[in-house]
């Protein structure tokens, strides 16, 4: 009898390798998705929070006051959806595409696992009791509590190791496999955590150095511009960060959803060279209000920063030749009428491509902002809140949704049911209406002077003031349709995680064409890639950086605004 | 035939006026845009000359050591502070300026660097590293204003860009020398 049962659980643990499916690994992916959709649920309730707070609909009580929610909004879905999310759909992919994780690699993603949730839990503390109102970024002179930082510092910590394990495992499996390409979804976990790796150092340093020894009275003031500098370096890398892991899906997963073949593996792996490249440099353009960097400095950056542009525009040629050859392929006509035979109805399709279309309007409005003239105008008004909403909360976050719907089930040796995809696509429906009315209302009412980071004032029941009432209020009814949204999406992942049928589920990675040239190997030269990353950050951080300290003012000592 | 064309026409917005001026007004992008910036206009170019010339590249270059000494010359000649104040002082010069550094550097470099051996190009970088090292100590700790048209300030500024340079390169050098590539590829 138990010979019996060995052999089935051996004939299984066969299979699962066959199809690229590790328990102990999916586990890990597992444990970090089941946080990211959790940071999700609550996040998003302290969202909608904001939302009906600006609404002027829901007066927070002075325990747990706007800007403590605004913190703890930001800091649950930024970095704690996002990083977790991202972790556990990269491992699974280099679980699958690797031949399994290393034991110490997955160690190693296993301690970043638990030192990220001690550090989120010590950053939470001063939160709820108010001392660490900052809004979630390291933003002198602003100060929160000490814990805060040495919480985030630990984030930083865990992330760190899960770089240094993807990197092991990328060069392991490149040891044992001379010569070959890496599978497209690793190169695509490479790039990010090459940026990762990198970004971090930044905001190590302006944590480590600059923050906790300021915030502990070591020192008596911090240079303001310098830590503003470092703290973009990583948050502007950041959003890219999320931005590639989304692209990643709509190269490889989206066409093998939808029938067809990558379009151009060169292609694919010069937009991630090219992002790893050139974007930790786009810190810059989050700057051009600061004061003390000068005209000709900014002048550079726009530069800087629409470079980063281009990849962006190779993605969107790209996925649209992969779309129309594919519907052309199932018999799809006319010069638009292709568009039908594309899978409306699979939620798996349809999320990544809702996402993609808002990235034209997020794109453009990005390349707006970083224009200085036209950023002088909504800079700090609820236009960038937006903004930020746009690209984060639909193009990344309407991917993340799309991949939950193959990967949650993969992971968990389940199966999308038809109940659960109509309701993906139910949820996807509501999410784009709620995103489209709370984004648009932010932008609209940005560019009449609504100003951000505040909670509702009338200012004294000024007329302009007055004026964006009726925006706020859509602001609102898009965060209530969104707050629905998100139960929808933690209800599907959870359901699919613990109780979907059993079932065998595809890991969805697209082939190349037939005719596809080979790519050269250079691609697959890091160590140029990342020189070349280093000169491209020292080109634009040397000028600015040696001003701010050469010519540094006297240096702010804490602030506690609230 | 491409690349040389598009090398000419960097070389054309690189020399116009309003371009030279912007990029000459700040040290650091002086020495360390402009400059390489025409290098590598030169390097683009150097496809046309080599096949135009092909024989005088043999019989003058042919193992690449009069190419990279002259690459070399021409360099070190455009680091000393000297020789960019007086670019930026005399038309002469300046004309100079835009003329060696692409094509007697860039060309040379483009078509010696694939003859020379990995100890000869180690040997090269090398030594930049440690150039770059010493003129960043120069630069950044200098008491004195080393050229009379750029503030301490921008000498400073170049200096870190030196030292950030040769980082780059230190960690290039550390890629080369601990990874081995036949073990991956």
């Amino acid at each position: 009898m138990k010979m019996e049962a060995d052999l089935i659980a051996g004939f299984k643990e066969k299979t699962n390798k066959m199809l690229g499916f590790y328990t102990e690994d999916a586990k890990l992916s597992k444990s970090y998705i089941a946080v990211a959709f959790i940071a999700l649920l609550v996040g998003g309730f302290l969202g909608l929070l904001q939302g009906l707070n600006r609404a002027g609909l829901l007066e927070l009580p002075t325990w747990f006051n706007y800007y403590q929610v605004l913190t703890a909004h930001g800091l649950l879905l930024i970095l704690v959806l996002t990083a977790f999310f991202t972790i556990g759909y990269f491992y699974a992919a280099l679980s699958h595409n690797l031949g399994g994780l290393l034991p110490k690699v997955r160690k190693l993603a296993w301690i970043g696992f638990y030192v990220k949730l001690v550090g989120f839990v010590l950053a939470v503390i001063p939160i709820l009791m108010n001392e660490a109102s900052v809004m979630y970024t390291f933003y002198p002179p602003m100060a929160a509590h000490p814990v805060f930082y040495i919480g985030l510092a630990l984030i930083v910590v865990g992330v760190w190791l899960c770089c240094i394990g993807a990197f092991i495992q990328v060069a392991n499996w490149r040891k044992n496999h001379k010569g070959q390409h890496v599978p497209i979804l690793s190169y695509f976990a490479t790039g990010v955590f090459v940026l990762l790796f990198f970004a971090l150092m930044f905001v190590a340093v302006e944590v480590l150095f600059m923050i906790i020894p300021w915030v502990f009275g070591w020192v008596d003031t911090i240079n303001v511009m310098v830590a503003r500098t470092l703290f973009w370096a990583f948050g502007h890398t950041l959003v890219n960060i999320w931005y590639l892991t989304a692209v990643s899906a709509w190269y490889v997963v989206v066409p093998k959803i939808i029938g067809g073949k990558r379009w151009s593996d060169l292609l694919t792996r010069v937009v991630v060279i090219a992002l790893v490249i050139m974007n930790i440099t786009g810190g810059f353009h989050h700057q051009i209000i600061d004061p003390g960097i000068n005209a000709v400095v900014k002048f550079m950056h726009v530069f800087m920063s629409l470079a980063i542009g281009f990849p962006s525009l190779m993605t969107a040629f790209a996925l649209f030749a992969v779309f129309e050859r594919t519907a052309r392929r199932k018999g799809g006509k006319g010069l638009i009428g292709w568009w039908k035979k594309m899978p409306w109805g699979d939620v798996r399709f349809l999320a990544p491509f809702i996402a993609m279309l808002s990235f034209i309007p997020a794109g453009a409005g990005g390349i707006a902002q970083s224009t200085n003239q036209l950023d002088q105008v909504v800079h700090n008004t609820m236009w960038i809140v937006g903004h930020f909403h746009l690209t984060l909360g639909m193009s990344v976050v309407m991917t993340f949704f799309g991949i939950s719907y193959w990967l949650v089930p993969f992971i968990s040796n389940r199966v999308l049911t038809p109940q659960i995809n109509r309701l993906g696509v139910i949820q996807t429906w509501i999410w784009t209406i709620g995103m489209i009315c709370m984004s648009g209302a932010m932008h609209y009412v940005g560019l009449l002077g609504s100003p951000r980071r505040t909670s509702y004032t009338t200012y004294g029941d000024h007329a302009t003031a007055l004026g964006w009432d009726p925006y706020l209020m859509l602001l609102a009814v898009g965060g209530t349709l969104l707050i629905v949204g998100v139960i929808l999406q933690v209800y599907a992942v959870f359901n699919m995680m613990f109780f979907a049928p059993k079932g065998e589920t595809e890991f969805p990675i697209a082939e190349e064409e037939d005719n596809a040239t080979k790519t050269p190997y250079l691609t697959e030269r890091w160590g140029i890639w990342i020189v070349v990353m280093l000169i491209v950050v020292a080109m634009a951080y040397v000028i600015p950086l040696t001003e701010f300290i050469v010519n540094a003012p006297p240096g702010s000592p804490p602030f506690k605004t609230w | 035939m491409n690349q040389s064309f598009y090398g000419l026409l960097l070389w054309i917005f690189l020399v116009a006026p309003p371009v030279a001026n912007f990029m000459e007004s700040v040290m650091v992008i002086h020495m360390h845009m402009q400059m390489p910036m025409l290098v590598i206009a030169g390097m683009l170019m150097a496809r046309f000359f080599q096949k135009r010339f092909s024989g005088f590249f043999e019989i003058w270059n042919s193992n690449g050591v009069p190419g990279i000494t002259l690459f070399i010359v021409i360099m070190v000649y455009w680091m000393l502070p000297r020789t960019m104040d007086e670019a930026l002082t005399s038309h002469l010069v300046e004309g100079f300026k835009f003329i060696s550094l692409p094509f007697l550097a860039g060309i040379s470099l483009r078509d010696s660097w694939k003859k020379l051996n990995s100890f000869g190009k180690n040997s090269i970088i090398i030594s930049f590293t440690v150039l770059f090292l010493g003129l960043g100590w120069l630069y950044i700790w200098s008491p004195v204003q080393l050229c009379n048209n750029y503030l301490v300030f921008q000498q400073v500024t170049l200096g870190w860009g030196f030292l950030t340079t040769s980082i780059g390169m230190v960690v290039y050098l550390g890629y080369n020398f601990f990874i081995d590539p036949s073990a991956y590829e």
